[in-house]
């Protein structure tokens, strides 16, 4: 019972993923990737991923909406209707190839919640048994996050933080 | 009861695709904000109707919170760009 | 409870259903505002409150009651600033072509 609602959500997903392609001004496909997003983190809540969820709400629907739209801003109106050429031959045959091959490879991989996956026997046990002992953080994911790898996540934050930065200094408005 | 929300969850996604519909379909900007908006209503009462299911209500009304947040400032973000460029 | 509940969820799925339908069969932007924002208010509005009393009084109530209120603010304000933009950006309101 708990796969059936998947094929639907998945469904919505790829429809809007379409959509996004295939519409024709750049505004639309802005939305349709902001609804993408929505689905997406409805699909990671259906899976119990409560923190990739709420990222992608939060940064995908939210955030980058509001940044593609502040950059449509910056650009004239022709610039924001485009047209496509229509793919070449070798795309369309190369392409669901590389589709094909993936599912093929996916094959192999553990089922969803397989106790015995290697990815669930080697050192998720220890985090899941010991992280409220050595961290006293309720939430298994934010211990790692913010506690066995805090370094690397505060450089990161780091990171991004100067990236800000240098784009607000690079795109800031001059005013008289 | 289980099945009853489930049933509900059901209900619930043909509905986001009806508003997808108008999304994918709407001959102006604005249906397609209209059904974007449409679309997170849905979406915040869908993963409340999760969280119930799963009965973790405490972690997935969190991400409702932010969805309801986050919806207006990329909304009010479409209606400003708008109001000023005229339509596209 | 549990019965009162079910009769909120239900009536909720109702006006839900119908703003879908609206959303749908309405013709232009400004009739489908209405589907939009006061059919879809009043669902989400029903279905919270079945889904707050299935859960209870405790914190869980109190975060769905404020979901609800966030809900019920911004739905008609998101509806109200996108159709003011419509109408300033030139848009007509759809008449009836034999009127």
């Amino acid at each position: 019972m708990i796969f059936s609602l998947q094929i639907p959500l998945l469904l919505l997903l790829l429809v809007t993923a379409a959509g996004a392609i295939m519409v024709k001004d750049l505004m639309s496909a802005v939305l349709l990737l902001g609804t993408y997003s929505f689905f997406l983190s409805v699909v990671w809540g259906w899976l119990g991923a409560v923190d990739v969820a709420f990222v992608e709400a939060v940064v995908g629907a939210g955030l980058a909406t509001v940044l593609f739209l502040l950059t449509l801003f910056g650009t004239a109106p022709k610039d924001t209707r485009f047209r496509r050429p229509p793919p070449s031959l070798a795309v369309l045959i190369v392409f669901p190839l590389l589709g094909l091959l993936l599912l093929y490879a996916a094959k192999d991989l553990p089922e969803f919640g397989d106790p015995n996956s290697p990815a669930s026997v080697h050192i998720s046990p220890i985090y899941l048994e010991q992280s409220y002992q050595e961290t006293h953080t309720p939430n298994v994911v934010t211990s790692v996050l913010m506690d066995y790898r805090s370094l690397d996540t505060m450089v990161e934050t780091v990171v991004i933080f100067s990236a800000g930065i240098a784009c607000a200094l690079l795109l800031r408005r001059h005013s008289k | 009861m289980t099945t009853f929300f489930f049933f509900i969850l059901v209900l619930l996604t043909v509905l986001i695709g009806a508003y997808l519909y108008r999304v994918l379909q709407g001959p102006t900007i604005f249906d397609r904000v209209l059904g974007l908006n449409g679309i997170s209503t849905k979406a915040i009462i869908l993963l409340v109707v999760i969280g119930v299911y799963f009965e973790r209500v405490d972690m997935f009304i969190d991400i409702s919170t932010g969805y309801a947040l986050l919806n207006l400032v990329g909304a009010l973000a479409v209606a400003k760009y708008l109001e000023q460029k005229g339509l596209p | 409870m549990e019965i009162l509940s079910i009769i909120f969820i239900v009536t909720g799925l109702f006006f839900l259903i119908v703003a879908a339908i609206g959303v749908i069969r309405l013709p232009d932007v400004f009739s489908r505002s209405h589907a939009v924002s006061l059919t879809d208010s009043l669902g989400a509005f029903l279905m919270l409150v079945g889904i707050a009393l299935h859960e209870g009084f405790g914190k869980n109530m109190l975060k769905i009651m404020v979901v609800l209120a966030l809900l019920y603010i911004l739905n008609p304000v998101i509806a109200h600033a996108t159709i003011r933009a419509a109408l300033r950006s030139g848009l007509k309101p759809w008449k009836k072509e034999n009127s």
